[in-house]
């Protein structure tokens, strides 16, 4: 198990560079960024003085080296917009994003598996066409499409959503203010159901599919039928033989899961103005906040490796034929 | 049942909390969507208009910009002009104070003026870099307790306007702090005060003194358009900014918002670039000509542009000055493709066989104006429906068509939209004031234009030189290096109760704004 651990971590070192790398390499191909920062008006000379005083005339490998030596030491340089550093801006809005994207997490799960399990008991009938139907349109809806949808039904006819905004709870947690963020959790689910759903739609839709198609093929299998054939009740075939085998590949999903939300959020964050990540690597990419780039990029690296090391684990927990 | 019951109860008591955040505005509070946040209180580093329009609302300035474009005193009492005109010696108004409590003095003022031009703190914002440049500012100094003087490279009448860019703020408090906490912890001279930031979500003013009617304003960030005017028609936020032309019919039909249109003092235009960063290219030396550019005005029919692509009908420029300043002499061009042709004709560029004339490239941004995109390929159409073969290629703003028209090689055609104002016409020509200047992006060297522009700055008054600039802009109608299109419209939405006005340069200013 240490020796995975270890190994593991390794390797997302060397992830760590090849992706601060294609990132750093990527935005300075786009142009030189010290236009951003003067004036429309700025004489040569300005833009030469601020071109040298944010070392943007710098080799581009010197810079990448300065960029990793302070790296290590955690420090990722000032936002060239927010005029602070990068990683406090990342880190002031990653809790958003993670509340956002852990609830989707959640709602792809809790949807998806009753869903899946359901129409696979009933393959074949209008239970089955019409969530298969569901999770087709799921997958083929785009999610600021959906959120705009559900923005003008729920929150402008109905009235019964809030349009958009964001209540923290994470922050609140992470600053020692647990009165505070316990107070705020039914607001923050209040107004997580519509971006959350936005996000979540085209994973709910899958993993049913995923589940539904894994449950077809656990159910034909003779253990199952030994189970059946012993008397034990159908609800405990399903539950504790069936689904138990059935989901392995959905926890798997689970693990890419994060990856795939965290790319879904920056539209759906833009268009319910939730403050996370994804809109501030948005905004940092059109004003070629390089910092600020870099922080997120490296700073989701790591939470997605992190992630993907906890499900690997989990996996070898509820399959004993994997061996870490 | 029983159970039932409670979980329906308790389920109602849970969205009954936060529905109650949902309500509208208290009686006191004005909420504004805007599609940005600020990135800094710090007032040196500030340089978006969004972030000004808020900090306008902490930090008070010597003079403001009103409504018609006149330049009035706030917080000076008196303002006397050495005869150079290289020194301006203010009195502050009596009873001033900061937000820290102490008395606003000439002290803070000099401060204000001295700390964004200050090297070692390398600040990159509105006021050290363009405010200042245009200013010529050279250092501000204490004549005593209620006297400052400000000191100028050149004498301009550009002085007090720039002047009401520069924000005043309070000494004590800011020497006391880093730069790192001076971004998030303004102390400023003006009517509100910064009462929290939620980053990317919103932030709140409260009222420490007037002018002004609410006791909080809240500016609430909304970046997609179509949410901000959702909220709006919920009644959740009382004013937003940008709406889209296509989403004006929904707010006025609502019945809880209406839309305001403002022409604002946006320059559209196409631009011909006459420099070497375009030598070569096809079509590059055909617009050298001054009548094949005159002639290309009467190509583009600017007002079905407007009615068709922006949905509403346009002031149509005539110089590059915003109105009331222009050439009063002055007409827009009309759409007349006959006479287009007949000046290109005569201009030595007939038809040939196949009916074109000469191709061109027309370059523009996607999403940086108002329906940019559409309004280049029309304006590509209607000159190549003059026989201008044109080829449109529209580009992201940030990364690749800002860059290429700070190196000015753009187009050689390009479409572009130069803010300006209302309150002096040489600061909108002052555009060109040189013929490499960085905001000469047309490359234009036209020495008449440029020994008139020496003239029109070293007159004492705008009045002095009003003739030399009614001459300067005549010639930049008949032979500038514009196709002059129109200021570009801005759209505001407004809750039905609020009375606000908006203001044809951007600001939002909520001073006034009250409950109908």
């Amino acid at each position: 198990m240490w020796t995975f651990i270890i190994r593991r971590l390794l390797q997302s070192a060397i992830v760590i560079i090849g992706v601060t790398l294609i990132t750093f390499t990527a935005l300075q191909m786009s142009g030189d960024p010290t236009y951003l920062y003067v004036s429309e008006r700025a004489t040569a000379e300005e833009i030469q003085r601020t071109r040298e005083a944010l070392g943007f005339d710098r080799p581009l490998p010197e810079q990448y080296l300065t960029f990793l030596g302070k790296l290590a030491q955690g420090d990722f340089g000032n936002s060239l917009s927010y005029k602070r550093p990068a990683l406090d801006a990342v880190m002031e809005a990653l809790p958003a994003t993670l509340e956002l994207t852990f609830f989707a997490m959640i709602l792809a799960i809790v949807v998806a598996i009753p869903l899946g399990v359901i129409a696979s008991l009933n393959r074949g009938s209008a239970t089955d066409g019409s969530v298969m139907t569901i999770a087709m349109l799921g997958q083929s809806i785009p999610s600021f499409w959906l959120g705009i949808m559900m923005i003008m039904f729920f929150g402008l006819q109905l009235r019964i959503l809030p349009i958009s905004g964001h209540v923290p709870f994470i922050m609140p947690l992470i600053q020692g203010n647990f009165v505070q963020a316990f107070t705020n959790l039914p607001q923050t689910l209040y107004y997580l159901i519509m971006p959350g759903f936005a996000v979540a739609f085209y994973s709910i839709s899958r993993n049913a599919r995923l589940v539904r198609s894994s449950m077809l093929e656990v159910l034909s299998q003779d253990f199952v039928r030994t189970a059946r054939a012993k008397g034990i009740s159908e609800w405990a075939v399903v539950i504790h033989h069936a689904l138990r085998n059935a989901w392995l590949p959905v926890v798997t999903m689970i693990g890419l899961e994060f990856g795939f939300l965290i790319g879904g959020v920056v539209v759906v964050e833009i268009v319910f103005s939730w403050p996370g990540l994804g809109r501030l690597v948005f905004n940092a990419i059109n004003q070629r906040d390089i910092p600020v780039v870099q922080a997120a990029v490296v700073v989701l690296a790591l939470v997605f490796i992190a992630l993907n090391l906890i499900v690997d684990m989990v996996y070898a927990r509820i399959d004993p034929r994997v061996k870490l | 049942m029983k159970t039932l019951q409670s979980i329906l109860l308790a389920g109602a008591a849970a969205f009954a909390l936060p529905a109650a955040a949902h309500a509208a505005p208290p009686a006191n509070t004005i909420v504004v969507g805007l599609s940005a946040d600020a990135s800094t209180f710090d007032p040196a580093q500030i340089s978006s208009r969004d972030n000004s329009n808020i900090a306008k609302h902490i930090f008070a300035t010597l003079f403001t910009v009103d409504f018609e474009g006149n330049v009035a005193p706030n917080l000076v009492s008196n303002t006397d002009v050495s005869d150079d005109g290289l020194a301006y010696t203010f009195t502050i108004k009596d009873g001033l104070t900061c937000d820290d409590g102490e008395a606003l003095t000439a002290e803070d003022v000099a401060y204000s003026f001295n700390r964004p031009a200050d090297k070692a703190l390398g600040f990159t914002g509105n006021t050290p870099g363009f405010v200042y440049t245009t200013l010529g500012f050279k250092s501000a100094e204490v004549v005593d307790e209620k006297n400052v003087k400000v000191n100028l490279t050149a004498k301009t009448t550009l002085a007090l306007g720039m002047m009401a860019q520069v924000y005043i703020h309070c000494k004590d408090s800011y020497e006391k702090m880093t730069v790192e906490e001076a971004a998030t912890n303004p102390i400023g001279s003006g009517s509100y005060r910064l009462a929290s930031w939620d980053r990317g979500s919103q932030i709140v003013l409260e009222k420490v003194k007037d002018p002004g009617t609410f006791d909080t304003i809240i500016w609430r960030i909304i970046p997609e358009a179509s949410t901000r005017t959702a909220e709006l028609i919920a009644g959740n936020v009382d004013i937003i900014t940008n709406v889209a032309p296509d989403q004006v019919p929904a707010i006025d039909a609502s019945g809880s918002a209406t839309v305001a249109k403002v022409n604002g003092t946006r320059r559209m235009q196409v631009g011909f670039n006459l420099g070497k960063g375009v030598e070569g290219m096809p079509g590059a030396k055909e617009i050298q000509d001054p009548k094949v550019r005159f002639a290309m005005q009467y190509a583009v029919d600017v007002p079905s542009i407007c009615t068709q692509l922006l949905g509403t009908e346009c002031t149509r420029m005539t110089s590059l000055v915003n109105p009331p300043n222009g050439n009063p002499d002055l007409v827009p061009i009309p759409y007349d493709p006959d006479m287009a042709e007949k000046l290109l004709d005569e201009a030595g560029y007939p038809r040939n066989a196949d009916g074109v004339r000469f191709s061109i490239r027309l370059q523009g941004p996607r999403g940086r104006y108002l329906n940019d995109a559409n309004v280049v390929q029309a304006i590509g159409q209607y000159l190549s429906d003059v026989g201008i073969q044109t080829d449109v290629e529209l580009l992201e703003w940030a990364s690749v068509y800002s860059p290429l028209l700070r190196t000015k090689e753009m187009g050689p055609l390009f479409f572009l939209g130069q803010g300006g104002v209302t309150w002096n016409p040489l600061y909108d020509m002052s555009l060109f004031s040189t013929p490499d200047g960085a905001t000469n992006y047309q490359s234009w060297t036209d020495p008449r234009w440029f020994d008139d522009w020496k003239l029109a700055i070293d007159a004492n008054t705008v009045e002095e030189a009003r003739p030399i600039i009614n001459r300067m802009l005549k010639l930049f109608y008949d032979e500038g290096p514009w196709l002059q299109l129109y200021f570009q419209p801005d759209f505001y939405g407004v809750s039905n109760r609020i009375d606000w006005q908006p203001r044809r340069d951007e600001e939002i200013e909520l001073f006034a704004a009250t409950l109908k």
